[in-house]
């Protein structure tokens, strides 16, 4: 593999990949997201190798065949694109590929029970782009996600990859700062600080060394954009690091990747060596004088080492923990030098902003929040997935009109945003626009873009709880309000399910909560208030209910509700007393059955095996 | 590869895991991480050993063996379940589907079966949103899973 | 050195560049609680929280650790308002319901009006030793000493200074620099006689050739004569004698 050590040389490598490239080829793309992996897209790959095979047709030179990063679309995978034409094919089996190798691809038809069908218009659509998930999206961090192979380079040169890193090289650093500045770009992994402000106070910081950091941590449950871009579009991170080492003056890059990523890992270490090949990474780059490389390190399931300065603890080889933000990382950063960490989301923009112009990228979202973000839509919700979209889009919107509204047709009572830092937004608040300053302003924060939809049968009070618990096992231990006051916090709030709780339980989370957002050491601790003050903001009648009424409404806190079998929906049919763990359901068959309320341990098995919902939680 | 839980320790296979990286305290981590592959948990002589090639205090690489979730210094069973108790999955049903595994199987989160089959853990995501709740075993993903449904699941890891 | 004025209390003060808030305060006579924090030792300070002040500047207010906030030009510290008063209540609080048995966490949750916590405290089975998990043991054994036989375990709640794997420390030089240095008397040190006992470990005492008392494990002054190349002779007598 030959080095390329110029800029003209990039172009007329790429160009000669364009020229060989048949845009008109017909392709078969398997979406290998975690999402449809995990719903069998392996499976389904198999299927298509053995049915080329059976047809004679050999892969890359009759047909097109490649493994992508996730489409986004994940509760419709496992998902096949069909090129040139762009057909999406949902949910699809291992059965139904001679099918479609037979009618798709050595013919031209649309196999109808496999495509798109609008729920309410029941319209057909097979193009995907068309499809309203799609339609209503802006993808710039997903540009390649879902086309182009991750471990394939050239896939990525295809796409304009690492112009970007020509242009910038061919600028001066201090000048591809300013465009970072004046693209208003800010930190997609949750601070949403300015970036461009942040690589120009490093910048000034004198040092013999800089460094710079992909925070690839992603610990917010619910939130899975940086494995998808780390998995399906390695290169696009890469690129965006070169040239921010190139900008503050760094030679030495490094990934911090979650353990519980093994593929992105992969993918990222595959990639690197691949840029390396190229000549994208090491010494003198495109024939500049300029010499950087990456390294991955790997982290060790601790939601901590999100946090700037526990992240840059545990690259060292320490334990966690963070430090006193009083000297910005900016400064005195990885081992002690100004370092300058970013997301993933927030690299893999950069190449785009130097491409395009900041110019382009301020013309998309608010004032104060320029650009598109990756929110990953999941809960309560029919279209979980990732999707990009401007940033200014309303929650009722992202809900609806992407989301494809609340699951089963219920009711939405709220999304949570941010994750264990962040708070609820209620319904009342539908029509908030998503971006920096309206989510902090409404009690919450944007966090990394997980956005979790919620219905009538979500309880707030358990919201808070499973946050405060999530803390309390995440929490380093270093400082007294976080290590010795999320316990109590949840204590209250475990006796408040439970029926224990008496007045004045939500005065004092209150006051916890205060001496956790004045006292704590780091951003864990500060923002471990929010989720419960939002929860009391926007729902003190669902806590006044479990504290008074030793009620739950939304039916959640199993000491608040009991199971019953609705005697007109029961068809005596036996299976949930069969199934019962503590044989507590009787009744003969053909007759309504009777759950005995003192036996029952709530373990929900009989309203999961029902076909006729018949089970009731009060 | 054979997998020695609480038996003899094959050192060569320890020094072998050092020697696959730079010898500088930012590999530790790395390397505790393929102990725990390797033997399905961090053993005090792989810590012992670390601290002498890497001058690392053995104070410190034990600490780190207790901060991370994913090392574990007991040997783990033979297949870990991994109950994903992110957010979606949480709200879908991941606690019951824990409660009816531990009911089950007569063992607690964070511990191991007397048989040692299987070693029953929560991982904070895993990032198949979609598909909640998840529940992994080894390597393999499950979705979409209910609390009827699991224990045959469970039942296919001999 | 370059001098550095800022103003806490009202009061016109100077240090020097990055001596932290705390230490300046106490030179000018101003007191500032504090547990976790020793002078001595780089690496202490931030974990009780116990020594928050307001630090005021360019127009914003933060609260902030003393013993680890650094002096700068024109900076304004508040350490007694009715914020900073009310969090470091809170925070005692929390610390008196960890290790209700220690003294001097009761007295200094006293002066702030605590008798007793409002929440559940650790006893019992979970009887925390009278340890805040401070680190400052951990930090004096690694940066003073530089031993390292003990390092900080566990994560959150569980956290606390012990040997590896809680077995006999081998390179425990029995100094007793943790147990000198804890705020809160919560390692345990016995001397007895010949003997002090410290983490689980025996170690025998040299005695000094003038007066007799035995005043320092020879285990110390194996690792001083190996490490620092002192002659052995010279702890032949205890310092009051030499």
């Amino acid at each position: 593999m030959e080095a390329i050590t110029s800029t003209e040389q990039l172009d007329s490598y790429v160009d000669n990949l364009k020229a060989s490239y048949d845009a008109e080829k017909l392709s078969v793309l398997i979406c290998f997201g975690t999402g449809c992996l995990a719903n069998g897209a392996r499976d389904v790959a198999e299927a298509f190798k053995q049915e080329f095979d059976k047809q004679g047709l050999k892969i890359n030179v009759d047909i097109g065949f490649k493994t992508t990063g996730c489409h986004g679309y994940c509760e419709n995978g496992p998902l096949v694109v069909l090129r040139p034409k762009d057909i999406l094919y949902l949910k699809v089996r291992p059965k139904d590929v001679p099918e479609i190798v037979e009618k798709s691809i050595k013919s031209d038809e649309i196999i109808d029970r496999l495509v798109y069908k609008d729920v309410n218009t029941k319209e057909v659509i097979s193009q995907y782009q068309e499809i309203p998930f799609y339609a209503h999206q802006k993808r710039i961090t997903l540009r390649n996600i879902g086309h182009i192979d991750p471990t394939s380079i050239d896939d990525y040169l295809l796409c304009e990859g690492y112009k970007g890193l020509a242009k910038a090289l061919s600028m001066d650093p201090d000048d591809v700062i300013t465009e970072v500045e004046k693209s208003g770009l800010r930190g997609r992994g949750g601070g949403g600080f300015p970036a461009g402000r942040k690589w120009r106070s490093c910048k000034a910081v004198s040092s013999d060394v800089h460094y710079v950091m992909c925070n690839g941590d992603e610990g917010d449950p619910g939130a899975f954009m940086d494995r998808s871009i780390m998995e399906g579009d390695p290169h696009s991170v890469i690129e965006g690091m070169i040239i921010g080492g190139y900008a503050i003056g760094a030679s030495q890059g490094y990934i911090y990747v979650r353990d519980e990523y093994p593929l992105a890992v992969k993918n990222l270490h595959s990639a690197l060596d691949a840029a390396r090949g190229k000549g994208f990474l090491g010494k003198g780059i495109l024939g500049k004088n300029f010499d950087f490389d990456i390294k991955i390190s790997r982290g060790g399931g601790a939601f901590v080492c999100g946090e700037s300065s526990a992240l840059m603890r545990s690259l060292e080889g320490k334990v966690g923990e963070p430090r006193a933000k009083y000297i910005r990382s900016v400064e005195k950063g990885l081992y002690d030098k100004p370092s300058v960490l970013n997301n993933v989301e927030t690299w893999n923009n950069i190449p785009e902003i130097i491409r395009n112009g900041s110019g382009w990228y301020a013309s998309f979202g608010t004032e104060g929040s320029k650009g598109t973000k990756v929110f990953s839509l999941v809960g309560k919700v029919n279209n979980t997935g990732l999707v990009e979209v401007p940033m200014g889009i309303t929650i009722k919107e992202l809900v609806e009109n992407i989301g494809g509204g609340v699951l089963g047709g219920k009711k939405f009572k709220a999304v949570q945003t941010g994750g264990p830092s962040g708070g609820c937004i209620p319904d009342s608040k539908k029509d908030l626009p998503i971006d920096f300053d309206s989510l902090t302003g409404a009690g919450s924060m944007m966090g990394s873009g997980g956005i979790i939809v919620m219905d009538e049968e979500t309880c707030m009070v358990d919201v808070a709880k499973y946050f405060i618990s999530f803390l309390v096992e995440e929490s380093c231990g270093k400082c007294a309000p976080c290590r010795d006051g999320l316990p109590r916090m949840r204590q209250i709030l475990v006796d408040i399910t439970e029926g224990r709780g008496k007045d004045g339980d939500i005065e004092a989370l209150e006051e916890l909560c205060d001496v956790l957002t004045h006292g704590a050491l780091c951003g864990l601790g500060t923002s471990a208030a929010n989720p419960v003050l939002s929860t009391i903001r926007y729902f003190r009648d669902e806590y006044e209910a479990h504290i008074r009424d030793k009620k739950c409404p939304a039916g959640v806190c199993k000491s608040l509700i009991t199971y019953s079998i609705d005697p007109e929906k029961c068809t005596g049919c036996m299976l949930c007393a069969k199934k019962c763990p503590q044989q507590c359901i009787t009744g003969e068959k053909k007759q309504a059955h009777v759950i005995d309320s003192e036996k029952c341990i709530k373990c929900g098995v009989c309203k999961d095996v029902c076909n006729f919902d018949a089970v009731r939680i009060k | 590869m054979k997998r020695k839980g609480n038996m003899e320790l094959d050192t060569n296979r320890i020094d072998e895991i050092i020697s696959r990286y730079e010898r500088s305290e930012e590999s530790l981590l790395a390397i505790l991480q393929d102990f725990q592959r390797e033997f399905l948990y961090v053993p005090e002589e792989g810590m012992k050993r670390l601290s002498g090639v890497l001058h690392v205090p053995e104070s410190k690489i034990y600490a780190m063996g207790t901060f991370y979730k994913t090392l574990s210094l007991e040997p783990r069973g033979r297949h870990t379940i991994k109950i994903c108790t992110g957010t979606a999955c949480h709200l879908k049903g991941a606690g019951l589907i824990l409660e009816t595994i531990e009911r089950e199987l007569g063992v607690n989160r964070n511990h191991t079966t007397e048989d040692k089959r299987y070693t029953l853990e929560s991982v904070n995501c895993v990032g198949a949103c979609a598909m909640a709740p998840v529940v992994v075993v080894g390597e393999d993903y499950y979705g979409h899973m209910r609390p009827s449904k699991i224990m045959d699941v469970l039942n296919k890891y001999k | 050195m370059e001098k550095i004025k800022l103003k806490i209390d009202g009061k016109e003060v100077e240090g020097v560049r990055d001596q932290c808030v705390l230490d300046v305060a106490r030179e000018a006579g101003i007191d500032i609680p504090a547990l976790c924090y020793h002078p001595d030792v780089k690496a202490s300070g931030g974990s009780c929280r116990v020594c928050l002040v307001e630090a005021h500047q360019d127009g914003r207010m933060k609260l902030v650790t003393s013993c680890n906030y650094p002096v700068r030009e024109g900076l304004e510290i508040k350490t007694d308002t009715e914020l900073v008063r009310r969090i470091r209540k809170g925070v005692l609080e929390l610390l008196l319901a960890r290790v209700p048995d220690s003294k001097v966490v009761q007295d200094l949750a006293l002066k702030y009006g605590i008798e007793e916590p409002r929440f559940f405290k650790d006893e019992g089975d979970n009887y925390r030793n009278k340890c805040i998990a401070c680190g400052l043991c951990t930090a004096v054994c690694e940066d003073v000493v530089g031993v390292s036989a003990i390092s900080m375990c566990e994560r959150g709640y569980e956290k606390a200074p012990g040997t590896p794997y809680k077995k006999v420390s081998d390179v425990c030089i029995g100094c007793g620099a943790c147990a000198y240095v804890c705020p809160t008397d919560a390692i345990e040190m016995i001397d007895d006689g010949d003997t002090r006992k410290i983490w689980g470990r025996e170690f025998k005492m040299i005695k000094c050739s003038v007066c007799g008392k035995p005043y320092i494990p020879e285990a110390q002054v194996d690792w001083i004569v190996s490490t620092k190349g002192k002659d052995r002779a010279f702890f032949d007598k205890c310092p009051d004698h030499r």
